[in-house]
């Protein structure tokens, strides 16, 4: 698993490192986003380019996104 | 809870980009004007004036709001705008036209200009409001986007009363209700459309971009109210003639001196302190609202015109250094967001798409622009450097975007896309 903890930095900073880390991804691998918002256009970056994500909120500042092309993300539902 | 969000919800680049390539052209006019007839713009209802002012509230201002408009509902709304790509064509072509027609109006005093430019204005932005507002009442209801309503509501109310001024300016013929009509038109104008959509804004855009404590759900909830509120008894106080007037002016300034307040407590409290030229152009915006509502205060205190003018020049400052700055963060955003959608592995970051060089001098003369054009208020030929200043933020702002579209363009045709094996 890839962690990303993009809590504490500026716009657009996290979402760049997200796609960064998607473009090379091996097939099984999961990246697990921490993140102080749900990133919805990330979401469309990574659907429209094979990937598959869920999307997790904990509490009102904290999200969890998991991020992968051929991963088990039902494992991780809550 | 795992959301269930519908995705490919952004509009092309090319609707956005549409109203944003549009304004440097607007703001050059603009500048023409002003260093042609810095004082006829300086005088107040002069018709280079109100030609001025219209190329910069309609042309300048409403233009990028209308562009940041179409993208915002896609992302905050969570139902974007149908057809984006003729409806943008559509009401660009109508304000653009409408626009450039309402400034030859003022200018040449030809009537039935008048009356196209309020056939082509009306249209556009009633077309507008009724596509947009209906997403916006089938959202749920979030504070950004009950502030985005407000502002449609505004706009709309807005353009009907200036429909009525157009038509009077055609005959030549003002009602008695014709001052009434003029202050509801800007009131609506400047606080409800204007301040109530970069407040909606400053709510999303000054936590998610630069990691600042969310504002109070106390100001969320109720600035939405009060504004209307105020607006509306202003308006009913204005026609029906009654006295204190003023004291809905001084709630609407109170509530925009609090706005004033918590942003700049904000940013100062930010938790990462990263220099950004984003966040000059929101400082600076900070500074020329709190000049304005002070400088509005003193006129409501002793009435002089040269204290009113210091107010609206530093509000309509205000509001551009907020798009000036939001635009620096939306254009390299788009042109990085469409390429990595389409899978280009060597889309630009968004930092290389305006260079901070580049930025940093559009900042530059924005302040060159600020400094000059407020003391030119006391000094009326000094409005000529202001023009000129004028002139070279909004050609380099031009230059900027339209690097960043040919950016774009290369790396479609030229750049490489990954592939997930």
């Amino acid at each position: 698993m890839i962690l990303l903890d993009t809590r504490e930095l500026d716009h657009p900073i996290p979402l760049e490192m997200a796609v960064d880390a998607f473009k090379t991804l091996k097939s099984n691998e999961v990246i697990h986003m921490i993140h102080r918002r749900e990133p919805i256009p990330l979401f469309e970056i990574i659907t429209k380019n094979g990937g598959r994500y869920l999307s997790y909120q904990d509490t009102d500042q904290l999200w969890h996104i998991y991020i992968t092309r051929d991963g088990d993300l039902e494992a991780l539902r809550v | 809870m795992f959301e269930g969000l519908s995705l490919d919800q952004a509009p092309p680049i090319s609707v956005v980009l549409r109203f944003f390539l549009s304004v440097p052209v607007f703001g050059i006019f603009l500048s023409v004007l002003m260093m042609l007839y810095p004082t006829q713009i300086l005088t107040v209802n002069h018709p280079l004036s109100l030609a001025a002012i219209h190329l910069l509230f309609l042309g300048v201002i409403t233009m990028s709001m209308i562009g940041a408009l179409f993208q915002m509902q896609s992302v905050l709304g969570g139902r974007p705008i149908p057809a984006p790509l003729g409806n943008a064509f559509l009401i660009h072509i109508l304000f653009s036209v409408g626009i450039f027609t309402l400034a030859g109006a003022f200018i040449t005093q030809i009537a039935p200009l008048f009356v196209l430019a309020a056939t082509l204005l009306g249209s556009g932005i009633v077309y507008t409001v009724f596509l947009i507002i209906p997403l916006l009442f089938k959202s749920s209801l979030h504070d950004t986007l009950r502030g985005m309503r407000l502002a449609l509501i505004s706009l709309f109310i807005t353009a009907l009363l200036g429909i009525v001024m157009a038509d009077a300016y055609a005959e030549g013929n003002f009602s008695t209700f014709h001052e009434a009509i003029r202050a509801t038109h800007y009131s609506f104008a400047l606080i409800g459309w204007i301040g109530a959509l970069i407040i909606a804004v400053a709510f999303q855009v000054v936590e998610m971009f630069y990691v600042a404590t969310p504002y109070s759900d106390w100001c969320k909830h109720n600035v939405f109210r009060i504004i209307p509120a105020a607006l509306i008894l202003k308006t009913l106080w204005l026609f029906l003639a009654l006295p204190y007037v003023w004291v809905f002016d001084l709630l609407l300034a109170a509530l925009l001196m609090g706005f004033f307040t918590t942003t700049v407590r904000r940013l100062r409290e930010r938790k990462r302190r990263v220099s950004d030229v984003s966040i000059w152009f929101w400082s600076i915006g900070m500074g020329l609202l709190f000049v304005s509502l002070i400088a509005y205060g003193g006129y409501l205190w002793n009435m002089e015109e040269v204290i009113l003018q210091i107010a609206v020049i530093a509000y309509a400052l205000f509001a551009l250094s907020i798009i000036l700055g939001m635009m620096g963060k939306i254009v390299p955003f788009l042109v990085w967001f469409h390429l990595s959608s389409a899978g280009y592995m060597d889309a630009p970051i968004m930092s290389h798409v305006i260079p901070l060089k580049r930025s940093q001098s559009l900042f530059g003369l924005f302040v060159l622009v600020c400094g000059t054009a407020v003391m030119s208020v006391l000094y009326p030929p000094l409005f000529i450097l202001t023009g000129v200043f004028s002139f070279a933020l909004f050609a380099l702002l031009g230059y900027n975007l339209i690097q960043a579209l040919k950016l774009y363009r290369y790396t479609l045709t030229h750049g490489t896309r990954f592939t997930l094996e």
